[in-house]
């Protein structure tokens, strides 16, 4: 809570003071990223804290933990691969920069899933993604990178920054707070950044569609063939985590909430 | 959404306003400089003070260095939101997003 009182010098530094471009400069930027992860990633190997110990987990809850990373490893990897193609595609500097920041926040995040893959014992992470991966999850990342690869800006970052990215960073939240103490220091690092990520696609295709309207008929029917196989893959996700339904349901409306102020329902 | 014009000025400054001085409440996810500027959201049983409104993109608690008012423009920087203050509901300010 807050405390009232005269005048300080906190204006010097007041984000609600800047100009709306200043603003959009700033947080695209790297510079902002870098000193953003600074402060939660510093003395964080693999992001994981050196005073968090390992706590006892029974091999039920240890093979359900390992089929859970080793989808987040094939979101991930996903996000990775159509981030660095998003660069590319970007309409403005701004967007290529801060796409860029994206690219090296998926890289650590599949590298953190891998690492604690092997923290749990796989010794070979690659064979066991491929053999747990969910279908719909594999489904979707072939969607996603078809409609990188076919140049569609607006589409691909709807699919990987609003879509991909939301189911992601509602599990993970839900996951985070009935896990084992490592791995929910390694997703509170994560969650950090796809509150960037979401926050970036939702704006982006916000101001976009704020000046060409029409483009909410082609990403409504773009919704309608991948939330099939996001929901699929959602459902799964969050019975693997043990989300509760009352909290599973608040956190899905988010989802919602987003395409709503979009204007794609 | 809201359509106002984003280029006025964010906060109108006036000697009426309750003004905060603030402090870091342990979010980290901006850069050092704008840290006190917002702070995790603890659920439904959180209280908000009158210079504080709920990012309703990322869910963050927005915070400013005056009392905020319906019409004030603030951001979320951890996810780079631009928004207006509104009054909701329920009679408390909210924020509607910006584009």
């Amino acid at each position: 809570m807050t405390d009232t009182t005269t005048r300080t010098d906190t204006d010097d530094f007041d984000p609600h003071a800047l100009a709306e471009q200043a603003f959009l400069d700033e947080v695209h930027s790297f510079q902002f990223w870098f000193d953003s992860i600074e402060g939660y990633l510093t003395d964080r190997p693999y992001g994981r804290r050196g005073t968090t110990d390992e706590d006892p987990i029974d091999d039920r809850r240890r093979e359900r933990l390992i089929t859970t990373l080793c989808n987040y490893a094939v979101g991930e990897t996903a996000a990775l691969e159509g981030a660095a193609g998003l660069v590319q595609l970007a309409p403005d500097r701004n967007s290529k920069i801060f796409m860029a920041t994206q690219v090296a926040d998926e890289a650590r995040h599949l590298e953190v899933f891998l690492h604690r893959l092997r923290e749990l014992g796989v010794a070979d992470p690659e064979s066991e993604i491929e053999r747990r991966a969910q279908p719909a999850l594999v489904d979707f990342k072939g969607a996603l990178l078809d409609l990188v690869d076919g140049g569609d800006w607006q589409a691909a970052v709807f699919a990987q920054n609003v879509i991909l990215e939301t189911m992601e960073y509602t599990v993970f939240r839900l996951h985070a707070a009935n896990a084992d103490a490592v791995t929910r220091d390694v997703l509170a690092g994560v969650i950090a950044d796809e509150r960037r990520h979401a926050g970036f696609g939702e704006n982006d295709l916000g101001r976009s569609l704020a000046v060409d309207p029409s483009g909410r008929a082609r990403l409504r029917e773009i919704r309608s063939q991948l939330d099939p196989m996001v929901l699929g893959v959602f459902e799964g996700a969050l019975d693997d985590v043990g989300a509760p339904t009352d909290e599973r349901h608040r956190l899905a409306g988010e989802y919602l909430d987003t395409v709503e102020r979009l204007g794609l329902t | 959404m809201t359509d106002v014009d984003v280029s006025a000025p964010e906060i109108t400054s006036d000697t009426t306003r309750q003004r905060y001085e603030l402090e870091e409440m342990g979010f980290k996810e901006v850069p050092k400089k704008w840290r006190k500027f917002y702070r995790y959201w603890q659920g439904p049983d959180d209280t908000l003070a009158p210079n504080e409104v709920i990012c309703p993109v990322c869910k963050v608690v927005i915070r400013a260095t005056r009392e905020l008012r319906p019409g004030d423009k603030v951001y979320c920087m951890p996810c780079m939101s631009r928004m207006v203050v509104v009054v909701g509901e329920n009679g408390r300010l909210e924020a509607d997003v910006v584009f």
